[in-house]
């Protein structure tokens, strides 16, 4: 079998870039609120869902869909956080679990009931389009996805870092006892950590959608994935989860040369419960264990 | 007013005891009676075999507060093992021991290292262990077929059958087959009923109620956590893989999608939660009441004008509507509910009597 491997890096980093925007959101809302969100899939979901309506029945341009999605699943997020997952804040983590595996399950199957089970697919003018840059044939439609995803994390990376909510949200991540002693609103916080966290997987349904095709059942595989993510590229940081989208993605490409692509997913699973169990710290955990030994500076 | 309790206690026995033998004399009686035309016996057989999911998920999830979201790999390693022997020639019922033993051994496989992480961590692991499972289980006959050490295990190439799936030969008595396997479906939940109560009542289950109280302080006073999550989830691993077994044995069809398949890992999640979760009654109720539900729902149809809505799909979001309403408001599920309700119920009791014996003296002039 002959592989092109250029080819298939740069596709790897393409994906990673979706990747990268699908587990941000998981990895935001772990962080401000310690809640592992299993509805995160179904969100994906309906964002996909929410594309092909968009696109199809209203014609706007595929890559215009998010000025529409991105607001409308910030909103149902701040829904969801004040009117549902509040309310489990403080209980033991396991009731937070199942309350958003509750919702997930309703998502999904309101999708089957409204959209039935068949699987779509999103045909855009460029889908099939395709450039060559140094011999490497490139997918047009990836290319203007990878650089979607990215902006979208740069400019919450940005608002992260220099506006006064982005501030407290990181700040409420950091310890959530002492933001409130100085005054922040961590109620509040939470409410648009969780509506931003929500909003990034709508966008990331929406581009997977341009790019794959969907049933309702679509996003439990990506919600693994992006574990396997945020578990691998730590939880603190936007670096770290940018890492892990890309660790992932070459091992997921590169998987190819050794098992067959039927059992591609397979190894993205492997990769979660392994890193799960032999280096909860991720791949910044590893960083910080080696420094102080002086294997890497 | 001591008195009142223990007279009150006393008695709802009784009748508690007089109301299940009936209902066990109704269950045996259920294959004889051929009721609705032996459907009534279909779903109680199905009943029997959720009962035992239920029962062995909660020993592993309610008592010792893990939540799996992996059981599928038992349930569908039991069910492989059984078919794949029982093809080989085995009989079918001597591989029941042995379908147990397997998902126990693999249970042990992966339990081993995902059981050292903590609540959520632990539960997202099993859901990626159980996605991993399911597709080496689909596509198993390929890997196999290009390795000389494992060759040997086909029979006329095959070994899993991939997603077609592998079939049993039917015996040429149904019914008596059938009936047969109703008892024995019955024989089975017993014994995860009662493995479930000894759990319970034993110093083992201290220590895994210890475990899901809080772990640190379990390890401080010398519970061994790690031996007895292990010990949890192979008694847990071993009934649901001879729970496979026995599905394998009544329907003679497999295939990786329905035994290794997430909605049986979420049906396991659902059934005790919804009951009562750590509990001996609760996940009992909660498969009762899953069975019923999913019966119902699957062979309804909505008829609103000329609007027909097949609802066949729905009784996932009824589940996932009924779980989020108990993890809000009875995360003690059905079983808390009925508690809540026979509390309310007794304190009713006295009042009303108070109320009728002050209201003639009140009507005096």
């Amino acid at each position: 079998m002959n592989i092109d491997l250029p080819a298939l890096i740069v596709g790897a980093v393409l994906l990673a870039g979706l990747y990268a925007t699908m587990s941000y959101g998981l990895a935001l809302i772990y962080g401000v609120m310690k809640i592992v969100n299993l509805a995160h899939a179904g969100v994906m979901m309906w964002g996909a869902y929410a594309a092909f309506l968009v696109i199809t029945r209203l014609g706007v341009n595929p890559f215009l869909a998010p000025v529409i999605i991105v607001p409308l699943f910030f909103g149902l997020g701040m829904l969801m956080q004040r009117f549902i997952v509040r309310r489990v804040m403080y209980a033991p983590p396991i009731s937070s679990l199942l309350l958003l595996f509750g919702i997930w399950l309703i998502m999904q199957n309101v999708a089957y009931l409204l959209f039935s089970g068949d699987t779509r697919t999103i045909t855009t003018p460029y889908t099939l389009t395709t450039f060559k840059v140094a011999g490497i044939s490139i997918s047009v439609n990836r290319l203007v996805v990878f650089a979607v995803g990215i902006l979208a994390l740069v400019g919450l990376q940005r608002f992260l870092g220099h506006t006064y909510v982005g501030k407290a949200i990181r700040a409420t991540a950091q310890d959530g006892a002492a933001s409130q002693l100085v005054g922040i609103n961590t109620d509040r916080i939470m409410e648009f950590a969780f509506g931003i966290g929500t909003a990034l997987a709508g966008l990331a349904g929406t581009l997977m959608a341009l790019i794959f095709a969907f049933d309702p059942d679509f996003g439990r595989s990506h919600l693994l994935k992006g574990f396997c993510i945020v578990v691998l590229g730590g939880l603190e940081s936007f670096v770290g989860v940018a890492l892990g989208a890309l660790v992932l993605a070459l091992a997921e490409a590169l998987s190819i040369l050794v098992v067959m692509p039927a059992l591609q997913d397979f190894i993205s699973f492997a990769i979660l419960v392994i890193v799960l169990v032999i280096m909860p710290g991720g791949i910044m955990g590893l960083i910080a264990m080696l420094k102080p030994k002086g294997v890497i500076r | 007013m001591s008195k009142l309790p223990r007279s009150f206690g006393r008695r709802p026995f009784t009748w508690k005891l007089w109301a299940g033998l009936a209902g066990l004399l109704f269950l045996l009686a259920i294959p004889l009676l051929r009721l609705a035309g032996g459907y009534l016996q279909t779903l109680g057989f199905l009943t029997f075999l959720y009962v035992t999911m239920s029962t062995a998920w909660n020993i592993l999830g309610g008592y010792t507060g893990q939540t799996s979201f992996g059981h599928a790999t038992f349930y569908g390693l039991g069910a492989y093992t059984t078919t794949i022997l029982a093809l080989r020639g085995v009989p079918p019922l001597l591989t029941l021991p042995l379908a147990g033993v397997i998902a126990a051994v693999y249970g042990l496989l992966w339990g081993y290292p995902c059981l050292r992480l903590r609540g959520q961590y632990f539960a997202i692991a099993t859901i990626g262990v159980g996605e991993a499972t399911r597709l080496l289980m689909l596509n198993l006959d390929d890997l196999v077929k290009h390795s000389a050490l494992f060759e040997g295990l086909l029979r006329k190439g095959v070994l899993t059958g991939g997603a077609t799936g592998l079939m049993l030969p039917t015996p040429p008595d149904i019914r008596a087959y059938a009936t047969a396997f109703y008892y024995g479906g019955m024989a089975l939940m017993f014994v995860a009923l009662a493995v479930s109560w000894w759990v319970k009542n034993s110093k083992f289950g201290l220590g895994l109620f210890a475990i899901n109280m809080d772990i640190d302080a379990a390890e401080t006073v010398g519970v061994p956590t790690t031996r007895y999550k292990i010990l949890a989830l192979l008694l847990s691993a071993f009934m649901v893989g001879m729970a496979g077994s026995v599905y394998a044995q009544y329907v003679f069809y497999i295939d990786p999608q329905t035994v290794f398949g997430f909605p049986v890992s979420i049906a396991m999640v659902l059934m005790p939660t919804i009951g009562g979760i750590g509990t001996l009654v609760g996940p009992v109720l909660g498969a009762v009441v899953y069975v019923v539900v999913q019966d119902r729902i699957l062979t309804a149809n909505l008829t609103l004008g000329a609007f027909r809505l097949s609802l066949s799909t729905m009784h996932l979001l009824v589940y996932g509507g009924l779980l989020v309403l108990i993890v809000l408001f009875e995360p003690k599920g059905l079983i808390g509910l009925l508690r809540r309700f026979v509390s309310w119920w007794e304190r009713r009791g006295p009042q009303r009597v108070a109320a009728a014996s002050s209201h003639p003296r009140r009507g005096e002039p």
